[in-house]
């Protein structure tokens, strides 16, 4: 009997190993990302890397793999096309391209792994209608942060005169710095009580979405150029944090002026005092839902543009884009702050109002003098998203 | 300090360049070491200060067995060698580079060691001042520099490398004097290597030649010229031969022109030189004569005046079109100006002749085996320049030149060289000059000017004096009109 | 003669297995197992045809900015430049691939000569800061492989963004006709391209050794004051010399874009230039060393794709090792020199002397 009992749990044991196993191995759902930057840029990539990570916290079995740095300057050697054959190869199943520079590619190298489905970040192809039948696209509504951003930039400013700190200019760009301008506009008139038309927005567009010296416009330069012609807050629309570090040394030198930072929650630590708030994307949860619609089987490609979750817009299980107040808002600036969310909130909330954008409303109209939207009429949103160039009323270049 | 050499060897792959040499100075006593280039004499030297080691043989410095195998064993053990190019450092100062490698202790009092430069610079009767950067000085001034360093570091035996080439006659004297004052009063031994057969019999006491790697014969001074060649070559050289086979019409005429140098300026300077003539160039460095030879060539532009070859106008041409237009060209630097070092023969013959875009190697390898032998190079076709010893490489050169310029200009064309390889340097320019070309030369060698030169140019800062017979002055006229003393000028 | 030959081998394999042995101990350091780094890294570069393909695909532009390199340190000029010019050629590619309507094999063609053009037009730029401003070549390369840049980005943001919802990362995709075929969808490799590289080394080999041009390169290099003394029109050498290299560059930058990336984007030259002048400092002036050994940094740099994915470990390793590598061979350079008293001085380019342009003549 003893000895059929050992036999009995032998083969229990075995018939376990060989289900259970594989069972978990089954289990284990691998999905790769693809990064422009280094995982660690205090930016966009990071953004991406950390959404990765709550990935694996919020779905068992999960696991990411990642490529950093990804473009033709640091990894000459290798193409989005290796890549994703290298992730898939180690098992992806579903792979994130987490930049616009991977739009085209993207297109391309799922056509050659026609099983797997990718999702491009910040890209429109499935929009369009170019992308295969396994692309789809995610982007977050940075405006409605950027809008944010703009308006406790307008609340700051004593001087009227707020510098943008913009990288090469595309739809995109265009888009996030014409919200932060309008945001500036509201608050500067509503809440500070100024004239609006007295209020100068001047983006300067250094080429690029970092330093690359000798071939963009130098940050920290433009930086000091618009403080030195009259500016008190920078905002920054690049991926690094000159504004915001140059800010800080000027305050320690006396000067009363400001900063916002972009893209990356922590970035006020650098300079707090100076530090009005930070605009920040975050993937997690639209990376947790893409996942596991991919996992159950359920994913079909689209278009997501997807807004923040007006109850907190800080929820980082919720909410796509966000922004952090900064210490540099005094008490008041940030009670007003408050209330221009609730705001934002109640309007993009409620159902009678189409969707849309809210003070991208008329009469608004582009640089050029062209009519964007008439008095009392809202802005569609693919317009926005296809801004063709900044406002009438910013300074700066279109293109 | 007595030195003593026994059985000394040393291989180059398969050259034998020191084939047991034993050898003996004895403390006070200057001794040449005489020798074609290739003799092996470089090698000896460089042995004994330390350079490079001997296969196998011993250095016995009075009476003890010596050991090193550095420049700087080699002075501590008391033997110092003076370069053909003095190793100081240009941006120090004179006092900077006394005082550079000396054991200063831990304490430097730069005092202290003013004292001792002038000290030992006076009683050698050199002119030192301490504080002129080194870029200022005279080859001569440097040489005096390094000799007066090594005799503070205690160096009791000098070893002394042509170093009459490129110091001026007076400078030479004070050498000279220098020189015996240390070998009479202080036991100093000298050795001197040089071509130069008068300084030799000049300074020293005794002789001793090498060939061929071997040790050939000593011999004790006073002693003749002839004696000495004929002891070296086993020949005597015959005088030059004065001929002209061709119409001496003008080759080369300077109107007027004016040169700028970096140190001096000819101004409104004439002169022609007509087919088979030989026309010598004077002066201390950087006098001006350079300027001359150069404008010759195209390498310095006159900022006024004319330049013509035969009837041809070359003011403000570049190189190349003198060149095309038939001068020939040959720099004191032969490796820095003439030939490249990294090319074998061979690449230098077909640099030189090749005029298809394709270059035959077959031929070029051929041309260059029929002018080695031509030109009596001692060297293979494969082998690199710089492999080649001095004489060599001016051969060489000579074989690179037109066969039959217009023109040949030539600083210092027998610079370094053995009375042998003068000798045949000016075998080769005087047939030239027979069948037409004219030559201009520069040397700091006077008698070598006297001899060769049917009229010479002297320039003194920038001035420049004719003597239009060469063969009515001799080298103490010429000697006085190099240190400026025109008022004695034989002609103008 | 044996025993030579026995220790040029040793000291070219030395530096190798020292670099590979340091990078072990590195590995781990850092907590992994080496013998995982080389699986990775080799299954990167051979597992397949298509892991193989990325490797040529990079060795392609490698091999051909070494071979245009080692005529311009033939000359003994140090041409930096040669980012740029490989950006340049992309450029003038690019604007083939754009707007000029050909028929495939013509446009190809046609779009091959622009990027030669391009390149070599950038090159006698720095030739010509060189030999009529007195601008030295590296001053100059560093310059124009700047506004290079600049310039690509400007046409990419600006006049050659794609119509709509651009993202000024990337022109359009150039159109079919217009990027060069692949040998096949298993191996996408350019078989023109591979031609053009091999075509390359011959033509290079040959100009080098067998050509009065070559010879005074040679001599220029070496010494360019002698040079110009014994008739050699040295500011030609060193203006050909940077123009040719510039030719052959524009064709690696017209390959990145007409076939790796398929558009113009920002930085497409990738350092790529920069890589190939180590490569030619390593090897020597011998075209087919340069591109062997460049074939090598292909293999561990594709293969490190691999490291990255598989271990997730960083793929800087790849450079750490390449960095060994070169520091290894060059001391054992130092030390060959040492032990045989054996003078390559001629097989290594010429790092001191400066090209003598014609003006110096006038202070002689």
């Amino acid at each position: 009997m003893q000895r059929k009992g050992l036999l009995f749990v032998i083969v229990a044991l075995a018939f376990v190993a060989l289900t259970v196993v594989p069972a978990l191995a089954q289990d284990e759902f691998v999905f790769g990302l693809v990064l422009v930057g280094p995982e660690n840029d205090r930016g966009w990539s990071q953004a991406h890397y950390e959404a990765g990570l709550y990935v694996q916290e919020q779905i068992p079995g999960s696991r990411m793999i990642f490529f950093p740095s990804l473009n033709p300057a640091d990894a000459p050697e290798t193409t989005l096309l290796d890549v994703a054959t290298e992730l898939i190869d180690q098992g992806a199943q579903v792979i994130f391209t987490t930049s616009d520079a991977f739009e085209e590619d993207t297109d391309a190298v799922a056509e050659a792994f026609p099983d797997t489905p990718f999702i491009n970040i910040s890209g429109d192809n499935y929009l369009t209608g170019e992308a295969p039948a396994n692309v789809g696209n995610l982007m977050g509504q940075g405006e409605w942060s950027k809008i944010i951003a703009g308006c406790a930039a307008g609340l700051a400013t004593e001087t009227g005169s707020i510098g943008y700190l913009g990288p090469l200019i595309n739809g995109e760009t265009r888009r996030f710095a014409a919200s932060a301008y309008l945001g500036a506009r509201y608050c500067y008139e509503h809440y500070k009580g100024g004239n609006p038309d007295d209020l100068t927005f001047t983006v300067t567009w250094i080429g690029f979405w970092f330093n690359i010296p000798g071939v963009t416009l130098d940050p920290t330069e433009e930086t000091n150029t618009f403080f030195d012609s009259g500016a008190d807050v920078v905002m920054s629309g690049i991926d690094t944090t000159e504004a915001i570090t140059i800010a800080g040394q000027r305050a320690a030198q006396g000067e009363t002026v400001w900063a916002l930072p972009y893209d990356f929650i922590g970035a006020c630590d650098i300079a707090p005092d100076v530090c009005l708030g930070v605009p920040y994307f975050n993937w997690g949860p639209s990376y947790v839902s893409a996942i596991q619609a991919v996992k159950d089987g359920t994913w079909t490609p689209s278009w997501d543009w997807v807004g923040p979750d007006w109850t907190d817009i800080n929820n980082p299980d919720t909410s796509a884009v966000g922004f952090v107040k900064g210490p540099g808002l005094t008490e008041e600036q940030s009670a007003q702050l408050d209330s221009f969310i609730a705001d934002l909130a109640s309007f993009a909330t409620n159902p009678f109002v189409p969707n849309s954008f809210a003070l991208w409303s008329g009469p608004l109209n582009l640089q050029d003098g062209t009519e964007l939207a008439a008095a009392g009429q809202l802005v569609d949103p693919l317009d926005v998203w296809y801004l063709p160039q900044i406002l009438e009323g910013m300074v700066g270049a279109s293109e | 300090m007595k030195i003593e050499l026994r059985h000394i060897h040393k291989r180059f792959g398969t050259v034998h360049a020191n084939n047991d040499i034993s050898m003996t100075v004895d403390a006070g006593k200057i001794v040449a070491v005489l020798g074609e280039n290739g003799a092996g004499k470089s090698t000896l030297m460089k042995i004994l200060s330390g350079y490079q080691p001997a296969d196998s043989g011993e250095i016995v410095l009075d009476a003890q067995l010596a050991s090193y195998h550095t420049p700087q064993g080699a002075i501590a053990a008391g033997i110092g060698m003076l370069q053909q190019d003095p190793l100081d450092i240009p941006a120090f100062t004179v006092l900077e580079n006394f005082v550079y490698g000396q054991k200063t202790g831990f304490l430097y009092s730069p005092r202290k060691w003013r004292e001792r430069l002038k000290s030992i610079s006076a009683r050698l009767g050199f002119e030192l001042d301490p504080d002129q950067p080194i870029a200022n000085l005279s080859i001569g001034q440097r040489q005096q520099l390094e000799i007066v360093r090594l005799l503070s570091m205690g160096v009791r035996t000098l070893i002394l490398d042509e170093p009459t080439t490129g110091i001026s006659a007076e400078q030479k004297l004070i050498l000279f004097e220098a020189l015996r004052e240390l070998a009479r009063n202080d036991g100093m031994s000298v050795l001197l290597v040089s071509h130069k057969l008068e300084d030799v019999i000049a300074l020293c006491d005794s002789v001793v030649v090498l060939r061929g790697g071997r040790l050939v014969g000593t011999l004790q001074l006073p002693a003749t010229m002839d004696q000495l060649v004929r002891l070296m070559f086993g020949q005597e050289l015959a005088p030059p031969a004065h001929e002209c086979l061709v119409n001496p019409k003008t080759a080369i005429a300077l109107d007027n022109v004016t040169l700028r140098g970096k140190r001096v300026t000819v101004q409104n300077f004439s002169m022609k030189i007509r087919a088979c003539e030989v026309i010598g160039l004077a002066g201390l460095e950087e006098s001006g004569q350079e300027l001359i030879l150069r404008a010759c060539v195209g390498l310095v532009k006159p900022t006024h005046g004319h330049i013509a070859l035969g009837e041809t106008n070359l003011t403000g041409k570049s190189y190349r079109e003198f060149l095309a237009a038939g001068v020939a060209f040959g720099a004191a630097g032969r490796l820095e100006e003439g030939l490249i070092a990294g090319l074998t023969l061979t690449e230098h013959i077909a640099l030189a002749t090749e005029n298809q875009s394709l270059v035959d190697w077959t031929r070029a390898k051929m041309l260059t085996d029929q002018k080695l032998k031509q030109y009596n190079v001692r060297g293979r076709p494969e082998s690199m320049i710089e492999q080649l010893s001095g004489g060599n490489q001016q051969r060489l050169l000579m074989a690179l030149m037109p066969e039959q310029p217009v023109l040949m200009a030539l600083e210092q064309p027998t610079r370094g060289l053995d009375v042998d390889s003068s000798h045949w340097i000016w075998q080769q320019l005087l047939e030239r000059r027979e069948r037409g070309t004219a030559i201009l030369f520069s040397s700091p060698d006077l008698d070598e000017l006297v001899t060769y030169s049917d009229r010479i140019f002297v320039a003194y800062a920038g001035h420049i004096v004719e003597i239009s017979d060469a063969r009515q002055t001799n080298i103490d006229e010429l000697g006085r009109l190099i240190g400026g003393h025109f008022e004695k000028a034989s002609g103008s | 003669m044996k025993n030579r030959t026995l220790l040029t081998v040793g000291f070219a394999l030395l530096p190798i297995i020292a670099s590979v042995a340091i990078t072990a101990l590195l590995i781990v350091a850092v907590g992994s197992n080496p013998g995982d780094v080389f699986v990775a890294v080799t299954e990167g570069a051979f597992r397949d045809s298509r892991a193989f393909a990325g490797v040529i695909n990079f060795w392609i532009p490698l091999a051909l900015c070494s071979l245009g390199l080692i005529v311009t340190f033939t000359a003994g000029l140090w041409n930096i430049g040669v980012e740029g010019q490989m950006m340049i050629g992309a450029v003038f590619a690019a604007y083939g691939a754009l707007f000029i309507d050909l028929p495939g094999p013509v446009l190809i063609l046609v779009e091959i000569l622009l990027a030669m053009l391009g390149g070599g037009l950038w090159a006698a730029l720095v030739g010509f800061l060189k030999t009529r401003l007195a601008v030295h070549e590296i001053f100059g390369g560093v310059a124009l492989n700047a506004l290079a840049n600049v310039w690509a980005i400007y046409l990419i943001s600006g006049p050659w963004a794609p119509p709509s919802g651009g993202t000024a990362q990337a022109t359009a995709p150039f159109k079919d006709t217009a990027v060069l075929p692949a040998i096949s969808p298993e191996f996408p490799v350019s078989l023109i391209a591979l031609l053009l590289v091999t075509a390359t080394l011959v033509i290079v080999s040959f100009a080098l050794s067998g050509t009065r041009w070559g010879l005074q390169l040679k001599a220029t290099g070496k010494n360019s004051r002698s040079a110009l003394l014994l008739g050699v029109p040295t500011t030609r050498s060193a203006m050909s010399a940077l123009i040719v290299c510039g030719m052959v560059a524009g064709i690696a930058g017209s390959y990145r874009v007409l076939f790796t990336y398929e558009s113009l984007r920002p930085l497409v030259s990738g350092g790529i230039g920069f890589l190939a002048l180590l490569v030619v400092l390593l090897v020597g002036l011998r075209p087919l060393f340069a591109v062997i050994v460049g074939f090598a940094f292909a293999v561990i740099l594709a293969g490190s794709t691999r490291l990255k994915v598989a271990l997730q470990l960083d793929q800087s390793l790849a450079g750490v090792l390449q960095g060994f590598i070169v520091l290894l061979v060059l001391l054992s350079n130092g030390l060959r020199q040492r032990f045989t008293s054996d003078s390559t001085s001629s097989e290594t380019p010429n790092t001191t002397t400066t090209v003598e342009i014609q003006r110096t003549q006038e202070h002689g």
